[in-house]
């Protein structure tokens, strides 16, 4: 692919989206049809390219004013100004369809105002909504288009007030956590005193006032732990939910002891310790960072996980798996947040998708969250196998274990296998492998998976929470299962 | 304290409560205050039990999952079908479902849980697996089943769907009516109604005196339908319309007279219960004369044959409407296609009837079928959508390119297509269901100009189709 350099930003001269990935982001058939009339530059003005990665256009709908549209080649992110709640809209579409098929010419030009105050928007984090990521991101922001950041000037004496006032705030909020983690350890007593077999029948309401006091206390990632808790609980199969409730609470004390100790952890579980209570670092920050783990290589979309959190943002995750065996995280999760009303529903990749990239890690002591920091092939849509190494169930397991060893609050942890196989037992589904590991699968599951019992084995990757397993992707003998 | 320890005496104190005090002897020895001992005996034993690694259950169930020769639909089809079947109407599902049952392909087994509805409406067109996924949820004494209609044969018959197992019974019957009588007497007891309904109604075919007794000893069938029609059967074979309790019925009901100055001709009409509301005339009409044949009635009007009850009914549409039926039942097609000329709207009347079992066998019969009663130029239903969803189901397929080419250039059909006037989605998808593939790019080009809620069904189904049609 032909390249050239501008100043200190590599750009890539950008393969358009494919057809069959505009048809695997469309919301629904009706969109696609609606976009394929738009796909004629009657109607359009402005088409534009700027020959690295974005495309841009006006499209006068039934409004008074044409409806802007901008799409991003890189990672088909999207924006229009048409009030429809489908996206991408048919418009987003229909740009992208134009430029897919290459019969209408885009003008090359440098973006206009509207245009580069999107992509400003999406590289600063002030995102869809401009609502702050409540893990440390912000919110759309897995944007791939990264670049480098903007240096202000700043008066030196305004900047040291402003760092005092910082570190000030930081000390209060140090103070409000650890007074919150002691109510949150008596809480947690007073729960072993009355006993956690009847906890999961009664944790939405003994979970709310704890959960409010720990927002109050600013440990926010605790909060929307505890505040998914009775989720987590109701989801197990009942007679699993009281053991469930002991080592949901149990990690939750570990969590609280290992913050008060973090000055002896290693740097990487100081910082899984102190995202988990709920500090954020941004991702500016960590792009910059010298010394954060950057990983380049062919990533595969695994998984992409669409997930309601309670604060009515919707998470949405895509798991990535490294092509490549040199060293370094194999596996990676970008994560976005957008707002629950007026933001797409699902992630713009699709699983199966290749793309190539540098991802940089948030420190941890077991890495899986990443960010792009450089894209150097855009995702496109892939039919080939991945090429998942050649591990059993067991030896996934075990790979699970030492990363809990590691990191005692661990939830999803990602596991890829081989030779496995789909068993039923009454209503419930069981991933088993000959060497006798066998992982119950989600109830939710049942339905979608059912097909896969008929095969005698299978490879794939998929999430397991110590409970239930998410399969999320398996390659057959007849062909790619996906989850839906 | 160790893990095996933890987990079997620590978790059941933490289960039914500390507050008794039954943990205070392991917290001492853990130092501290109790409380702080207390939490750390919970984390220990919560990473305990996260350490512990599922359970293999006892035992699995064996899967049967069935040998399906059918080849997969191919892969670049999966998407669009899935697409296609997301809200479309029963009939572009069952036009899916006759295109897939006629080049012998099946959906991709990891498809069927996304096409659960379709797959479970339409197994027995689908092939094999499709059939095992649509019974999978049924109790395991319920009697199932896997067999394609080609694959079956006298063994296998019982255990394929009900329709499947009749048209396997009726060409049977064409062959060699007995063997296929001996066949349906060693299950007969076994059957359930609507099966036994659907069963006798094979002996239409190669009637004879051979079946006499197997009737005479079903004839008091708990089923009215089966009943009936073995009534039916039995009067046939007597040739005495007064063992036909259905004819007895009708003949009541029609007055006969003579008419004419130079040669006396016998007039025929029908007369309705006074009961009977006119949009109820058709279903009754149905219903009173499902069991009578036209040679019966013939001979009960004293007539010489089945013409002439159609000349001596020309004036009156409700009795030509249920000789139609009749002619249709017993493929008189010829005597069909005089009787449309008299009433062109005999199809319409057909369909608001609700009758279903026309029992055309293949398509060429349907075909045939198609060409004597309809009429596109002289009439289309003016309330469209159930009538033309009634033909589809009747065809199983698209209609005879020259009926279908009349159907187009109807008036009735180019003034839906009028701005005023748009058709909605259900009859763009009835239609592109019913059009054979030679005219499909005729209608393609009319549905063009029509909005994408209404034509994007329609024109996905007629690309699918192409692109079924072109799989080896």
């Amino acid at each position: 692919m032909p390249r050239r350099r501008t100043g200190r930003v590599r750009i890539w001269l950008m393969a358009p989206i494919s057809l069959e990935k505009i048809e695997a982001i469309a919301p629904d058939q009706a969109s696609l049809v609606a976009a394929r009339k738009l796909v004629k530059p009657s109607g359009w003005s402005g088409i534009s390219s700027n020959g690295a990665g974005l495309i841009w256009g006006e499209c006068q709908g039934s409004g008074s004013s044409p409806y802007r549209v901008v799409a991003s080649e890189v990672d088909a992110g999207y924006k229009c100004t048409c009030p429809s709640r489908k996206f991408p809209c048919k418009h987003s579409l229909a740009l992208m369809w134009m430029r897919s098929e290459g019969k209408i010419a885009f003008a090359a030009g440098q973006a206009p105002e509207w245009v580069q105050e999107w992509t400003r928007r999406r590289r600063t984090g002030a995102g869809v909504a401009g609502k702050d990521d409540p893990e440390g991101g912000a919110v759309g922001k897995n944007a791939a288009v990264a670049a480098a950041p903007v240096v202000e000037e700043m008066d030196p004496k305004a900047e040291a007030r402003a760092a005092a006032a910082r570190e000030r705030s930081r000390r209060e909020r140090e103070e409000a956590i650890l007074g919150g983690l002691d109510d949150l350890d008596q809480w947690i007593a007073d729960q072993i005193d009355n006993g956690l077999a009847g906890f999961a029948a009664n944790a939405g309401k003994l979970c709310r006032a704890i959960a409010q006091r720990l927002v109050d206390a600013k440990a926010s990632g605790l909060a929307s732990r505890i505040d998914g808790l009775p989720a987590r609980l109701y989801a197990l199969p009942e007679q699993a939910r009281s053991t469930a409730a002991i080592e949901q609470l149990g990690q939750l004390h570990l969590l609280a002891e290992a913050y008060r100790r973090q000055g002896i952890l290693s740097s990487e579980l100081h910082a899984d310790v102190r995202r988990e209570v709920g500090w954020t670092q941004s991702r500016e920050s960590l792009l910059t960072e010298e010394n954060a783990l950057a990983v380049s290589g062919s990533w595969r979309v695994t998984a992409t996980v669409s997930e309601v959190q309670p604060d009515r943002l919707r998470r949405l995750k895509t798991w990535l798996w490294r092509e490549d065996v040199a060293k370094g995280p194999q596996v990676a999760v970008l994560i976005d947040f957008v707002p629950l009303a007026g933001g797409p529903t699902r992630s713009s990749y699709q699983p199966g998708d290749k793309l190539g990239a540098t991802l940089v890690f948030y420190p941890s002591a077991r890495p899986l969250r990443a960010l792009i920091k450089e894209v150097t092939t855009p995702a496109q849509v892939c039919g080939v196998d991945l090429r998942l190494p050649d591990k059993t169930l067991i030896a996934a397991m075990d790979e699970y274990e030492d990363a809990l060893a590691a990191v005692p609050w661990l939830s999803a942890w990602p596991i890829t296998f081989c030779g496995a196989s789909l068993r039923r037992n009454g209503e419930n589904l069981f991933l088993s492998s000959s060497d006798g590991a066998v992982l119950p699968l989600a109830a939710s599951q049942s339905g979608a998976a059912a097909p896969l019992l008929a095969l005698e084995r299978f490879d794939g990757f998929g999430l397991w929470d110590g409970y239930l397993f998410r399969l999320c992707f398996a390659q057959t003998a007849l062909g790619r299962w996906v989850a839906e | 304290m160790n893990a095996a320890e933890l987990k079997t005496r620590v978790v059941p104190v933490l289960m039914s409560g500390a507050r008794r005090g039954l943990l205070d002897t392991e917290l001492e020895s853990l130092g501290g205050d109790r409380d702080h001992a207390l939490l750390n005996v919970l984390s220990l034993a919560g990473q305990a039990l996260r350490f512990t690694r599922p359970a293999q259950p006892a035992e699995y169930a064996v899967e049967t999952w069935p040998h399906d020769e059918r080849p997969i639909l191919p892969q670049t089809l999966r998407a669009p079908i899935l697409r296609l079947l997301e809200r479309c109407t029963e009939d572009t599902a069952r036009a899916l479902a006759l295109a897939l049952e006629t080049r012998r392909l099946r959906p991709h087994p990891f498809d069927l849980p996304r096409m659960d509805g379709f797959v479970k409406k339409h197994a027995d067109r689908l092939g094999v697996t499709a059939q095992y996924w649509a019974q999978r949820e049924t109790s395991p004494q319920a009697p199932r089943g896997y067999f394609d209609a080609v694959d079956l044969n006298a063994e296998t018959w019982t255990e394929a769907a009900p329709r499947i197992r009749a048209k396997f019974l009726r060409e049977m019957r064409k062959r060699d009516a007995e063997s296929a009588r001996l066949l349906l007497e060693k299950t007969w007891n076994a059957e359930d109604a609507d099966s036994r309904a659907q069963l006798i109604a094979a002996f239409q075919t190669g009637l004879s005196a051979g079946d006499k007794d197997f009737l005479e000893k079903i004839r008091k069938d708990r089923a009215p339908r089966v009943k009936a029609a073995v009534q039916r059967f039995l009067a046939a074979l007597s040739g005495s319309a007064a063992d036909n309790p259905a004819l007895a019925a009708c003949m009541e009901r029609i007055e006969r007279s003579k008419s004419g100055l130079l040669k006396k001709r016998q007039t025929l009409k029908l007369e309705l219960p006074a009961t009977v509301k006119d949009h109820e005339a058709a279903r009754w009409i149905q219903e009173q004369f499902a069991d009578v044949t036209l040679a019966e009635l013939a001979c009960a009007c004293e007539l010489n044959d089945s013409q002439g009850l159609v000349d001596g009914a020309r004036k009156d549409d409700n009795l030509l409407f249920a000789l139609a039926m009749m002619a249709t039942r017993e493929r008189r097609f010829e005597l069909l296609e005089t009787i449309a000329d008299e009433i062109p709207d005999a199809w319409g009347k057909m369909s608001d009837s609700n009758w279903e079992d026309s029992s055309l066998d293949d398509s060429a019969e349907r075909a045939r079928w198609a060409q004597a009663i309809l009429r596109p130029k002289e009439w289309l239903p003016s309330q469209p959508f159930p009538a033309w969803s009634w033909l589809h189901r009747q065809m199983e397929g698209p209609l005879p390119t020259n009926v279908m080419r009349e159907v187009l250039a109807s008036k009735v059909w180019t003034a839906q297509l009028e701005e005023e006037n748009k058709p909605g989605t259900e009859l763009v998808q009835v239609f592109c269901a019913l059009c054979p593939p030679e005219l499909r790019n005729h209608l393609r080009s009319q549905l063009e100009p029509l909005t994408a809620d209404r034509n994007d069904k329609g024109l996905m189904l007629l690309e699918i189709l192409d692109s079924l049609e072109k799989t080896a």
